[in-house]
């Protein structure tokens, strides 16, 4: 509502392919080939979330930001997750990445609101 | 940026029980005592999803919304999540239910953004 001047310029629009390549960075620092470990799990996600949100934030854009990130152990177990968003289609955009790497699963969701 | 939210009543702020009870609702009603199944985790991830959705937006208050929904199957594995925000602090909110049956662990989340 009230959001007349919807000049989507570079600098004001939500960038998958920006966001998506933090994310992956940030994963890859982060986690990159360790071992599933239940005493450093707590840790990962953190320092994930943490990388994510200030490399978004350095991209200066006038934008609200949520970060989740899921750790999932490989042990057979079946495992879904959905998210759904009322928002402005215009502006808002989000980012999923699922990883991988011998011993877990890591799904990183980024969604970017207009302010 | 400038926030023109003077008007804090309310109307205008994230209410955790109120979000907090749409939830849960939407939880027990769309899965209840049911088994966990492959082939219906979709249709659950999406109904419960959808509920909340429509529950919230009910409301009528300022707010996008962002509704995350995680099903995992009860089989011992480990799994961690966790969120971070970058947002209003005066505003916005987030509510997160952990809710399980004997076959599946299941975890909603509702972020709040107000407009």
């Amino acid at each position: 509502a009230g959001m007349d001047n919807l000049e989507a310029t570079d600098e004001s629009s939500f960038s998958v392919d920006e966001v998506s390549n933090i994310i992956k960075e940030s994963v890859e620092d982060v986690i990159g080939t360790a071992h599933y470990s239940h005493n450093k799990v707590g840790q990962w996600t953190s320092s994930v979330i943490e990388q994510c949100v200030n490399q978004l934030t350095r991209l200066g854009k006038p934008f609200k930001y949520i970060v989740t990130c899921l750790v999932m152990q490989k042990n057979g177990a079946g495992l879904n997750t959905a998210s759904s968003c009322y928002w402005d289609s215009q502006t808002d955009g989000s980012c999923i990445i699922k990883w991988e790497n011998k011993s877990m699963y890591v799904i990183v969701s980024v969604f970017g609101l207009a302010v | 940026k400038e926030s023109v939210m003077d008007d804090l009543s309310e109307e205008n702020t994230f209410s955790v029980d109120e979000v907090s009870q749409i939830i849960k609702e939407g939880v027990e009603t769309c899965i209840g005592t049911s088994q966990f199944q492959q082939n219906k985790v979709n249709q659950w991830t999406s109904s419960i999803i959808e509920h909340c959705l429509n529950q919230l937006t009910k409301l009528g208050k300022p707010f996008k919304y962002v509704a995350n929904c995680v099903i995992m199957q009860k089989n011992g594995a480990g799994l961690h999540t966790a969120s971070s925000c970058y947002w209003d602090n005066q505003t916005d909110g987030s509510c997160t239910i952990k809710w399980e049956n004997k076959t599946m662990h299941v975890i909603v989340t509702v972020f709040g953004l107000a407009i």
